[in-house]
Order: structure tokens, then C-alpha cells, then sequence
């Protein structure tokens, strides 16, 4: 079996409040593996302890008890880190860089070679879809471009893992959508990709596991299907049944000792509606500009 | 780690930090009045002070030189410290394979480039217009007051600047220091300031200490001695600049160099040490 990308084992934070030695527990006996290359996505309210959670992944912040390891190697040890690319929420980079600057500027903290860099640097900046964009001023970049390049700059060393913290907040569906593709494309390469958000709708389609948080506790751990499915009920999507079809297969569900729950039209999800709905725009457009140019 | 890659982080970081600092209008602002403040002590020439005329210039410019180059050494080391931290530019930093010592030692040493840059200006403008008067001076009084060639040793201007710079260099380190513990700019630059004023006034204690019988208030007294350094250590103007005689040798200028720099590495492990456990 191969070492899990994190382990934590009973992991609990403290934080002193006032000056009387209060204590806000941010993290309660938490107990967590994620395996390689997985999508795994750490979910929960604000306050919920999964940005301390990261940070403790990180060795930001040090855990009261507990022990978390990534790799089979503790945290909190600076070369523990070589394996992590991390991306903030709504990072906030150098202005006066360019992206492709900022990136490079990141390799090197990272100690990529000399003669490997404007390689991975090149690789990574296409792979986020920033290569038009990558010479101009970060600055200048809109949200979703940030959150794009910070993604870039945490993949420019090749880590095993990657951490995205809210990696969508702030950002339009295309935007999004534009992420969790990245995001995939990630997983394909045989990354391990954790993520932490409460915009449950994206989390469902991208996650292969998820985690749910509250107060600190871990509440619900599992695969999304197996979390979310009814699992003493069944659906049968029907097209073009009659009133006299239905009424008759009514009766037959009655015959067979089952008892129809409901009735309800299928429907597309808000954020699939939206990107399908601007994809249709987006072809209509650039039919049109085509048909201008040929004139 | 090899340390020649913690070396490389520390100057990708203090670089970044120098390049963040020499755009903020703070301290562009600052280097203006600075040069223009030292660049009007060639109006007091009216008063005809004769080989005076220099001193004064002399005193004017090192005391502009200090003054604003100690605030600059305090709100730009608090200010680059804490865009940091809001920004969230740190996290982003301390979440690669860098240790939280690289990432001070980075932060001071761009901090300290910055305060070289102003130095430099500073003591490139005052020995222009020192030269400029000396050489006005010269024409109106003729050679009789030269002594070696020169009336003012150019040299001990820009070593006058070193020492400023090695002074500016601890406080940025204790700057950086308070900062590490602190939850506010508004603490850090107040604290330091405290500092500044007990730094420059730490003879008094250490006339004390030479006036006092052994007991535990000469030992309080000497633990303050060795906790707060010593500016006045730093202020050799008098000695510089004009007189041949009184010229420190370079043993003195080498142990107040030395002298410095302990300091500078004490307060930024302190600062390790703080920040730490601090959250980021």
C-alpha cells in the first residue's frame, strides 16, 4: 500500500485568547489520510478550522498535539515542503511583476535548476492558460487571471501535492470552471490535489473525497457519491410518456410492492445552465467574427 | 539544505524586498525632503561664516542624515514587515522550502539596502555642496586655511555615512524584531521609536554606571548598557571631516563595525524566535 499524500493523526489546536490563558480550539482531535493522487476536498463553514488545518499541513503553525505528516514525513519540517505547491485564498502577488516573472522569481525560491527553469516556468503558465497573459504586470490581471498565475506558481516546482485554498472564491463560473479543469488535468498527471471551499456545487463534480468540518471536529469523511445518495430510493428518468403510461406505470411500481416518493422534472445545476448557456454565446461569436473576417 | 541555497533564497527575497521598497512613495517622499533639506544649508552662505560656513553644513547634512534616515530605518522595515503579512504574500512564501530565518534575514537585508541607497544619495548631495562651498570658500580667502591640500576630508563624509548605515542597520534589526511580536504598525513604530531615544541616551546610563559602587543597581545598569546599544558609539562627526589629528584609526571604525553587527544578528534571532509560533 503506498504512503498516504497526508496523515494526520489526532490532531488538536489551541489558539490563547486574552490575557488570562483562555483557549479557542480551532482544531479537535482530527483524524485524516489522503491517498495519492486523489482530489480531496476539505469542506466546512467559516471558523471551521480548515484554513488551520492547511496551515498546520504547511508547518505555518504548529500543532498542540497530534502529529501530521505528509509523504510519511512530518510537516513541520522545512523539506517536507519540497513536495507542496500551495495556492492561498484570493492570493495577493508582487504588482510590478510580470506573471511570467513572478513565476520564474517562485521557481527559484523553490530551487528549481538554472537550466530547467524557463522550462517549467513555460510548461506551467500554459498549463493554467496564462500564456498570452504571462509578459504583462500582475498589476493588471483580473481575479480569476491571479488566481491563475498563483496556481501556476505553486505547480512551477513539480510538487507531488498540491493545496488550493478556496481556489474559486471571488472568481465567475467560467472562471471556476476554468480552475477545476486545471484541477483535473492536475489529477491526470498523477498529482495528489487538496482542496478546502464552501462552494459546495463545485466541490460535488471535481472531489473523488471529501471531509466535512465543523467547529473543528470532523463531522462526515467519504466518497461524494457515497455521502450524497439516497440510498434506499432510486430515480427512472422518462421521456415522452403519456398521461396513461404513467398512470400505468403508478399502478405496476403499486403491483411490484414499491411506493413512488416523487415526481420531478431533471435539472440542470445554476452553474451548468450559466456555462452552457455563455459556451452557446461564445460559438454563436466567434462564428460571427469569423463570417466578418471572410467578408 | 546546502547553504549556499539558504543564501540564494535570503537574496531572492532581499531583493524583491529592495524593489517593493524603492517604489513606495514613502520613501521617495523622504529621500526628497532629505536631499532638499541638505541641499538648503547652502542658503545659509549669506551669513558669511567663513571656514564655519563648512561645519555648519557638515553638522546639517549629518543631522538630516540621521534624522530622516532613522525614521526611514523604522516605518519602512515596520511597513515592508506587515504588507507582507496582510498581503499574504508571506504565506504564500513560507509554504515553500524556506525557513522563517531566511525570510527575516531577507526581509533586513532588503531593508538595509534601501537605507544604503538613501545613505549614499545623502552623502553624495552634502559633498557636492561641501565641495561646491569649499571651493567658493578657497576663491574668496585664498590658501591660508588649507592645511593638506584640502579643507575637508572627503572620505570621512561617506565613513560618517558607513557608521549612520551600520546604526540604521540595528534599528531596522530591532525594527523587525518588535515586529515579529506585534499585532499593529502603530506598535512597532512607537516601540522603536522608545528605542532610538534610550539607544542615543544610553551614555547616561553608562556615566552612571562608571560613578556607581558594585551592587545590584550597577549590575541593573550594566544589563541595560549591554541590552540597549550604544548610538553615541556612532556619532564620530566631530572627529571626522575636518580634523587630521582626531582622524579614529581603522581599528575603531572596524570595532564599531563589529560592534554593530552583533547587534544586528541578536535582534534578528530574537525576531526568529518570535516568529516562530507566530500565525501567519
Amino acid at each position: 500500500m503506498s504512503t498516504p499524500a497526508i496523515r494526520i493523526q489526532n490532531l488538536t489546536k489551541d489558539f490563547a485568547v486574552g490575557m488570562r490563558g483562555m483557549k479557542l480550539r480551532a482544531v479537535d482531535d482530527l483524524c485524516l489520510e489522503v491517498g495519492d493522487n486523489e482530489i480531496f476536498g476539505l469542506l466546512g463553514p467559516n471558523g471551521s478550522g480548515k484554513s488551520t488545518t492547511i496551515k498546520i499541513i504547511l508547518g505555518l503553525l504548529e500543532a498542540s498535539t497530534g502529529t501530521c505528516e505528509i509523504y510519511g514525513r512530518p510537516s513541520k519540517l522545512v523539506d517536507a515542503r519540497r513536495s507542496v505547491g500551495f495556492l492561498p485564498e484570493a492570493p495577493y502577488f508582487y504588482r510590478y511583476l510580470t506573471g511570467r516573472e513572478l513565476v520564474r522569481y517562485y521557481a527559484r525560491i523553490c530551487m528549481v535548476p538554472r537550466v530547467e527553469i524557463d522550462a517549467a516556468v513555460d510548461s506551467v503558465i500554459e498549463l493554467v492558460g496564462m500564456t498570452e497573459a504571462a509578459d504583462r504586470r500582475v498589476g493588471t490581471y483580473s481575479k480569476g487571471m491571479l488566481q491563475r498565475i498563483g496556481l501556476a506558481q505553486s505547480l512551477v516546482h513539480d510538487p507531488q501535492l498540491v493545496i488550493l485554498d478556496e481556489p474559486t472564491a471571488g472568481v465567475d463560473p467560467l472562471g471556476s470552471a476554468a480552475i477545476a479543469e486545471i484541477v483535473r488535468e492536475l489529477k491526470r498527471r498523477g498529482k495528489t490535489i487538496l482542496l478546502s471551499s464552501h462552494l459546495l456545487a463545485q466541490i460535488e463534480g471535481l472531489c473523488d473525497r471529501v471531509a466535512i468540518l465543523h467547529r473543528g471536529k470532523l463531522v462526515r469523511e467519504g466518497r461524494v457519491d457515497d455521502l450524497v445518495e439516497e440510498k434506499d430510493a432510486e430515480s427512472l428518468v422518462v421521456q415522452g410518456l403519456s398521461a396513461e403510461g404513467r398512470a400505468a406505470v403508478e399502478a405496476e411500481i403499486k403491483a411490484q410492492g414499491g411506493q413512488l416518493a416523487r415526481v420531478e422534472k431533471p435539472r440542470l445545476s445554476l452553474d451548468a445552465y450559466f456555462l452552457k448557456e455563455v459556451h452557446e454565446r461564445e460559438i454563436e461569436h466567434a462564428t460571427q467574427q469569423e463570417g466578418g473576417e471572410e467578408l | 539544505m546546502k547553504i549556499t541555497d539558504s543564501f540564494t533564497r535570503i537574496r531572492l527575497i532581499a531583493g524583491t524586498t529592495f524593489l517593493e521598497a524603492v517604489r513606495q512613495k514613502f520613501f521617495n517622499s523622504l529621500l526628497l525632503i532629505s536631499i532638499a533639506l541638505v541641499g538648503s544649508s547652502t542658503f545659509f552662505q549669506q551669513f558669511d561664516f567663513g571656514a564655519g560656513e563648512l561645519k555648519f553644513i557638515t553638522d546639517f547634512g549629518f543631522g538630516a542624515l540621521f534624522f530622516f534616515g532613522s525614521i526611514l530605518s523604522i516605518t519602512a522595515t515596520t511597513q515592508l514587515f506587515f504588507n507582507e503579512m496582510e498581503n499574504r504574500t508571506a504565506l504564500t512564501m513560507l509554504a515553500k522550502p524556506v525557513y522563517k530565518l531566511e525570510f527575516l534575514a531577507g526581509k533586513f537585508l532588503g531593508a538595509h539596502l534601501l537605507l544604503l541607497c538613501y545613505t549614499l544619495v545623502i552623502t553624495l548631495v552634502l559633498s557636492g555642496i561641501l565641495y561646491w562651498r569649499e571651493m567658493a570658500l578657497l576663491e574668496r580667502l585664498g590658501n591660508e586655511l588649507i592645511l593638506n591640500g584640502s579643507l575637508i576630508r572627503y572620505g570621512d563624509v561617506f565613513l560618517f555615512g558607513f557608521l549612520q548605515w551600520m546604526k540604521f542597520g540595528i534599528l531596522a534589526a530591532f525594527t523587525l524584531f518588535v515586529a515579529s511580536f506585534s499585532n499593529t504598525n502603530l506598535y512597532t513604530i512607537v516601540v522603536s521609536f522608545f528605542m532610538l531615544v534610550i539607544c542615543q541616551l544610553q551614555y547616561i546610563a553608562r556615566d552612571a554606571y562608571a560613578g556607581m559602587e558594585a551592587g545590584w543597581e550597577r549590575i541593573l545598569v550594566l544589563g541595560l548598557g549591554l541590552i540597549f546599544p550604544n548610538f553615541q558609539l556612532f556619532n564620530i562627526g566631530d572627529q571626522l571631516v575636518f580634523d587630521v589629528e582626531k582622524a579614529p584609526a581603522v581599528s575603531t571604525v572596524l570595532q564599531i563595525t563589529g560592534y554593530g553587527t552583533i547587534y544586528v544578528v541578536a535582534f534578528i534571532l530574537l525576531a526568529q524566535v518570535n516568529f516562530r509560533r507566530r500565525e501567519i
